[in-house]
């Protein structure tokens, strides 16, 4: 096996550790400080509205989301849901991307139609939970219940050995200030709206700036890590 | 989870590592240790078809070092546009199940023994050739399934029907869809639907006939919804013995008396053709009139014989006899009243609207399944609206390769991979293929799956080789059939991937490789066929099915016969079966398109897939631009006189509820794989009965408490469901069969359609008491 | 109470004695990788002292070529 170019023929002395526990130190204090930077509260139900539109329109919605943006009362604007981290976000799904289950029990057990949209689609704030309504980034789909079940028992048949992968990081700007690229696949989130404007979203992937509606504009998908090269012809 | 910092920091440093491993040196892995995640760049997305139900979804399986780690769906697939549901967005989680077989096993002095694969195919061998050299070929037999691999299933053929010489080939898909067979092949003269789900978005209405869409097939229902949702005037019927999710979205559900769906239909036609609502120039062309036996049996009993006696008939006679069917009469025998049977005519004659049929089990796992698929056909025959978009009588299929598999490969007793073993061309063509000799082939059809596993109890069948299913958890009556098994002198195999009942009564146990581990190609319920790489790496001594039937065959002395080698086999056994259809009326894709597209359509000619059979716009194999049915020698669709007979087994004074079995949308069949997935299984980890609350109330029961079910083949107690997912009316209890705790099919009957011989699973006589 | 992680590389076909030698010290743990000639080290140490003299113990090991740093906390 050829060995990496690591270090070849010296051990590595501890103080190069130490340099690596600064940086490691400086990355721990940072990102709180960059996660905070990026809180701010928005609106919810106005933007809602914005589901309605076909999903692959959402790009072009500036104007209506200014409008809705000036009309939301600055109560919903200052509601709050900080509960909801994104380790709790993670928590409810097997791996970045699957459906997430259902966490609280006012659930129907149907699970067909209006009766988790009527709550998921147009947000707002339930007194039963004391929170903020998150709202699903595709209301288009109206059989809830194929996707997204409550678990009724934390027991397991059998163990199971299965393991995901990292969740994607935040904030990974190309440059210092420049905006991130989109860090997960946009298929059956395409409407950036949903997950990261309003209270009842995930405090540090909501945006400051909603009334940018085109939001791909600047936020790119992140389709390949491999850099361009060009074809021989 | 409760972590303290501590081990928070542990877990860090340790994460860190992995991934400085990781970026190293791709795919790296550690043993005794997972990683809890490794970095998100390095996912590699694979096309696959699904594993479980019958829809086949076309999935892209995240792959990041040897491990499926995430699952999308496929957007190139047409058949759910990058919508999965449940099971299929957790479907890895089957691959790491901790109990995984990852060795052989072989049963010495009653206890089963880890033994070296080689060795144990050397024992499974040998045993087939004591038993045939005592006993004969025909005391050896292969029991497979819908969820085989064509592959698989096409080895299982050439090796048993060909080599061995014995018709004892069959596989549990007789148990989902025999009467789907036997109605197409009956009306049509050819197997497998004529539309495909591009129905789904043009139909105006849809019937649901006893068929559970939203949890069944749930990728299909939500299609449904969605077209339903972009106009204003589609409408869903949903005809149902129970209440269910399905019946909560529909437009309109209608109750009808178990069995009664017989008499429903001919109601139907009956006002269709009183009403003159006949499509009078598509019935003079492309329809001819026919019937059969009546008073055809149960096949409760053992060597149950049937033959089908068919006579052409005028459309008069056909009249005469639907006069038995008036709404009015048909009411009395299902409880729906006739208003709503002439409703239902209405939406299937009005000429504005073009009308999909779905069912599944419902009318598949029916006494009387061929008559009733029949039936359904005629009403879409009377009306013409049939082999155009929109306009569709469909089967679900509940396995993801049992068209695929069972009914194109044709791993049933009578079947060839083109024809049946009782036509001299058609073994003439197998022999060819195969290269043995004609008279290998048994020109006699052997058991169905119900006889052979009598067979196996009475002791005609000695060696039974069960792969990918486990029928100690699905046969009705199952509690002679797990007994017959047992018996002294009897030999079984069991290919499968965890323990399971049907492994507990194995003498020697292979472990299988499970879909993405190997190479192979699924056929979903719409003709299309779908090919799968292998993604990942097979576990231990894991073996493919087909690998371990070509080892056993080889080991029998047809070398000759399985030559190919194992990193190119799967392709040969495409190319060589493919043969089979070469004809504008079944060629299938070639292994490198199938391995570039997600899914194509059979018949597949010049390059171009068939959405709609028998419709000259659409099918090159018609000889006209309009319909051409020529699957039948008169080159039309058949209407069947088939009258309503009762159930087997009635509601009675001693046991006065019917049984109804079925699925749950979070577990596929007896949840050997979903039950090992984390979340399904936290989701519905147990069986239940579901009771009628009027019922539950006579009874003293409520939610949770505990019932004992009886029925005169056994009894079961399980926890009551009141008011839960689904409703049964009143007299009926619904019992899921997913877990193998409560095996509801030590009450059920084994009564079967003498024509498909398909058992029917949905009804049956019980008692319930306090427990 | 210092937390480390490295990467300990083994000298040649030394694999199975450095994996041997790491899980025989107080404070460590050892992870080694199935298909690379690398293995993961974990020390958990009481203080820094301890973690001193560990290091110094491990980089005196015959079978190990070498040992890089991939995380480090001091103050647990």
């Amino acid at each position: 096996m050829e060995k990496p170019d690591l270090n070849p023929e010296e051990k590595p002395d501890y103080k190069i550790g130490k340099l690596f526990l600064l940086f490691a130190m400086i990355g721990v204090i940072a990102l709180p400080i960059i996660i905070f930077k990026a809180f701010s509260i928005s609106t919810g139900e106005a933007l809602a509205k914005i589901n309605k539109a076909p999903v692959s329109d959402f790009d072009h919605l500036a104007g209506q989301l200014f409008d809705t943006y000036n009309k939301t009362t600055p109560a919903y604007m200052e509601g709050n849901s900080t509960a909801r981290t994104l380790n709790y976000y993670y928590s409810l799904r097997q791996y970045p991307g699957s459906p997430p289950f259902v966490p609280h029990d006012q659930v129907v057990e149907k699970g067909v139609e209006q009766t988790c949209l009527s709550c998921h689609e147009r947000g707002g704030f339930v007194q039963a939970f004391n929170r903020f309504t998150p709202l699903t980034p595709h209301p288009q789909h109206t059989y809830c219940g194929q996707c997204h079940m409550k678990t009724v028992t934390e027991d397991l048949f059998r163990e199971n050995d299965w393991v995901s992968v990292q969740v994607p990081k935040l904030g990974r700007s190309a440059l210092a200030g420049s905006p991130p690229p989109i860090a997960h696949a946009l298929q059956m989130r395409e409407n950036c709206i949903a997950c990261h404007v309003g209270p009842g979203t995930v405090v540090p992937i909501r945006v400051e700036h909603p009334m940018r509606g085109n939001c791909r504009q600047c936020h790119v998908p992140e389709e390949t890590k491999a850099l361009f090269s060009r074809n021989d012809r | 989870m409760t972590l303290t910092r501590r081990d928070f920091i542990r877990a860090m440093a340790l994460k860190s590592a992995a991934v400085a491993a990781a970026t190293l040196f791709p795919g790296i892995s550690f043993a005794g240790w997972t990683p809890t995640d490794l970095p998100a760049d390095s996912i590699l997305w694979s096309k696959t078809p699904c594993r479980f139900c019958g829809t086949g979804c076309g999935l892209l399986v995240g792959v990041s070092g040897q491990r499926a780690v995430a699952v999308k769906g496929d957007p190139n697939c047409s058949v759910n546009k990058g919508l999965c549901c449940v099971k299929g967005y957790h479907s890895i989680q089957i691959l790491y199940g901790n109990d995984r077989f990852t060795t052989a096993y072989v049963r010495k002095n009653g206890k089963m023994v880890p033994t070296p694969i080689e060795d144990a195919l050397d024992i499974v061998a040998s045993q087939m050739k004591a038993s045939i050299e005592k006993n004969g070929k025909d005391s050896v037999s292969i029991y497979g399934s819908g969820q085989w691999s064509i592959p698989d299933g096409y080895t299982a053929s050439k090796f048993f029907k060909g080599c061995i010489g014995t018709n004892n080939v069959e596989a549990n898909a007789r148990l989902c869809m025999a009467s789907a067979v036997t109605g197409c092949l009956t009306t049509f003269g050819l197997d497998e639907p004529m539309g495909c789900y591009e129905d789904i978005d043009n139909a105006d209405v849809f019937i649901t006939w006893g068929n559970n869409m939203a949890e069944m097939h749930p990728v299909l229902f939500s299609r449904m919804l969605a077209n339903r949702k972009s106009k204003t005037h589609v409408q869903i019927i949903d005809l149902t013995t129970r209440s269910t999710r399905s019946s909560l979205a529909a437009d309109k559900s209608i109750l009808f008396t178990p069995q009664s769906d017989l008499a429903i239909a001919n109601a139907i036609c009956y006002e269709i053709v009183n009403n003159n609502w006949v499509n009078q120039e598509f019935v003079a062309n492309h329809v001819s009139f026919h019937k059969g036996k009546t008073n055809i049996g149960y096949g409760t009993e053992d060597h149950f014989q049937f033959t089908e006696k068919a006579e052409t008939i005028d459309f008069d006679e056909f009249k005469a006899f639907l006069s038995d069917y008036t709404p009015e009469l048909a009411e009395k025998i299902s409880g729906v009243s006739a208003e709503d049977i002439k409703y239902l005519a209405a939406l299937y004659a009005d000429p504005d609207k073009r009308v999909t049929s779905f069912w599944t089990m419902g009318m598949n796992q029916h006494t009387r399944g061929t008559w009733i698929n029949n039936l359904v056909y005629n009403i879409h025959l009377l009306t013409g609206k049939i082999s155009t978009p929109g306009n569709s009588p469909f089967s679900l299929t509940g396995q993801p390769s049992a068209c695929g598999t069972v009914r194109e490969v044709g791993t049933l007793t009578h079947k060839l991979p083109h024809g049946v073993v009782m036509n001299e061309g058609d073994r003439k063509m197998a022999a060819k293929i195969w290269d043995v000799p004609e008279t290998n082939i048994d020109p006699k059809p052997t058991f169905h799956t119900v006889e052979m596993f009598r067979a196996l109890d009475r002791g005609d069948i000695n060696f039974m080789w069960i792969q990918v299913t486990n029928p100690m958890v699905t046969m009705p009556n199952l509690k002679r059939y797990r007994e017959g098994a047992q018996k002294e002198d009897r030999f079984i195999v069991v290919s499968e991937i965890y323990p399971t009942p049907t492994s507990d009564v194995a003498d020697v146990i292979l472990p299988s490789a499970l879909w993405v581990e190997r190479e192979g190609f699924f056929g979903n319920s719409e003709r299309r066929t779908q090919h799968n790489a292998q993604l990942v790496p097979k576990p231990g001594e894991a073996m493919c099915n087909t690998w371990q039937l070509i080892q056993v065959a080889r080991r029998m002395g047809f070398e000759k016969q399985f030559p190919w080698k194992e990193e190119t086999y799967i392709e040969d056994i495409w190319n060589e079966y493919t043969k089979f259809h070469d004809n504008p009326k079944h060629r299938m894709a070639s292994y490198k398109v199938l391995t570039e597209r997600s899914g194509v359509q059979w018949p597949f000619v010049d390059g171009k897939e068939t959405r709609w059979r028998y419709n000259g716009k659409y099918d090159p194999a018609c000889q006209a631009d309009t319909w051409d049915f020529y699957g039948k020698p008169d080159h039309k669709a058949w209407v069947w006189l088939r009258p309503y007979e009762p159930a087997a087994e009635s509601p009675d004074r001693e046991y006065p509820f019917w049984l109804n079995t079925g699925r749950v949308l979070e577990h596929w069949h007896t949840g050997s794989m979903t039950r090992r997935i984390p979340i399904l299984h936290k989701a519905v980890p147990e069986s239940y009965v579901e009771i009628n609350p009027e019922d539950a109330r006579s009874l003293g029961v409520v939610n949770g408490s505990k019932v004992k079910i009886s029925s005169r083949r056994g009894s079961i107690v399980m926890k009551a469901s009141i008011n839960g997912r689904g409703n049964p009316p009143e007299g009926m209890v619904f019992v899921p069969f997913f877990d193998e705790s409560y095996l509801i099919n030590e009450l059920t009957l084994d009564a079967f359609c003498p024509i498909s011989k398909q058992p029917d699973y949905k009804k049956c006589a019980v008692k319930l008491e306090r427990a | 109470m210092p937390i480390f992680s490295f990467l300990a590389y083994p000298e040649k076909n030394m694999k199975d004695q450095l994996i041997k030698d790491l899980s025989h010290m107080d404070y460590c743990e050892v992870k080694p990788s199935e298909n690379q000639d690398v293995l993961i080290l974990l020390t958990d140490t009481p203080d820094e002292e301890t973690n001193k003299d560990l290091i110094t113990t491990i980089k005196a090991l015959k079978s190990l070529q070498s040992l890089s740093m991939t995380f480090g906390h001091t103050d647990v």
